[in-house]
């Protein structure tokens, strides 16, 4: 593999990883915002 | 050459590819799993909407009295905490007139009568003048602070009363709990279920905003004692607090476990009694010196046989009990 395809595979997968990562951090931040305290116990023994 | 080449390429990809499928499921089971489920329609039963508690809708949620006598002229606004909302929707149906209540289908319209923006608003929007009394618990320090620095004094009129209340989940084998292991586990010194005669697990001691109702209860209870952050929450089994009837009223106590304290339960006996060791007051709240003579004659109707019977149907402890 040349050294320049090799680079741009590694920068596509290192955009969708970080991309996914960043996705499920905002996702999760969401979701924490709208549980109530009393949800949250609820569903987290 | 070439194919030595290869494989350390490929296997950077892989490791790469390996190094984020570890970290995005990390984050899955850590942060989202453990609140997904709230979006199931089982857990979107406990959510409070705001929807079942709108006067004039003829929901079964909102307790009124037909014969009381309707505010005319300046009507003033009323908003308060998520834990009141059954009260003072029984208060506005039963003396605001119909067409000042202005509801959207999901919030209040500014122009309505009624709001409902939960303690820390409903504080600030006393002092702004955006409201003219809210339903709440005590106001903390920083909120009395907010009124002064805003040359407002705030009039607090108690109207009914209610049970602080700790919770945990319910499979968690602890029933009990005293005032002072209350102070070391958010003082940061009791950090394990096992010294409460449970599992051998970490304390997840959660907390809520600042300025919340409830928030401003614990660091009543606390006192002097500073309310240590836990670093360590996301590992942990789980206490937080909340107010009883929120808990067992309007979320349904689904999967919850509300703790004695002191041996005492929480029940309107208890709270009226004094018995049971942290009931606080609930307060109808307005601006010291309002001319609005409607705010009066609300107030008046909340401390009347039928608006403390609206308390007491709504599920709180009323005065005169």
């Amino acid at each position: 593999m040349k050294d320049k395809t090799f680079i741009a595979i590694l920068a596509i997968i290192m955009v969708i990883g970080i991309g996914v990562t960043a996705g499920l951090m905002i996702h999760g931040y969401n979701l924490w915002k709208e549980i109530s305290i009393v949800e949250m116990i609820a569903n987290w023994g | 050459m070439d194919k030595k080449k290869l494989a350390k390429q490929m296997g950077v990809i892989a490791l790469v590819i390996v190094l984020f499928a570890g970290l995005d499921i990390g984050i899955y089971r850590l942060f989202i799993k453990r609140v997904i489920s709230h979006h199931s329609p089982g857990m979107q039963k406990m959510s409070v909407e705001v929807g079942n508690y709108v006067p004039f809708t003829g929901s079964e949620n909102v307790f009124s009295v037909k014969d009381a006598d309707k505010l005319e002229g300046d009507i003033p606004v009323i908003d308060g905490a998520a834990a009141l909302l059954p009260v003072y929707a029984g208060f506005v149906e039963s003396i605001y007139p119909e067409s000042s209540v202005i509801y959207n289908g999901e919030t209040y319209d500014a122009a309505s009568a009624m709001h409902y923006t939960n303690t820390r608003g409903a504080y600030k929007d006393i002092v702004d003048g955006n409201a003219d009394i809210i339903i709440c618990a005590a106001p903390s320090d920083e909120q009395l602070q907010y009124a002064k620095d805003n040359g407002v004094e705030l009039e607090l009129v108690p109207v009914g009363s209610d049970a602080f209340v700790f919770i945990v989940n319910a499979g968690n084998p602890v029933d009990n709990i005293t005032i002072d292991q209350i102070r070391g586990i958010y003082s940061g010194k009791i950090t394990n279920w096992k010294e409460l005669g449970g599992k051998n697990i970490p304390i997840a001691a959660m907390r809520r905003n600042k300025n919340s109702g409830s928030q401003t209860a614990l660091e009543k209870i606390m006192g002097d004692i500073p309310i240590k952050p836990d670093y360590t929450a996301l590992f942990g089994s789980p206490i937080g607090f909340s107010f009883r009837y929120y808990v067992t009223g309007m979320l349904g106590e689904g999967g919850v476990k509300i703790l004695t304290i002191n041996g005492i339960e929480p029940t309107p006996e208890t709270i009226a009694d004094g018995s049971y060791p942290v009931a606080g007051n609930i307060y109808a709240v307005y601006r010291k010196g309002e001319t609005n003579e409607n705010v009066k004659k609300a107030i008046d109707f909340m401390l009347s046989p039928q608006g403390q019977k609206i308390v007491e149907q709504s599920g709180y402890i009323p005065l005169s009990q």
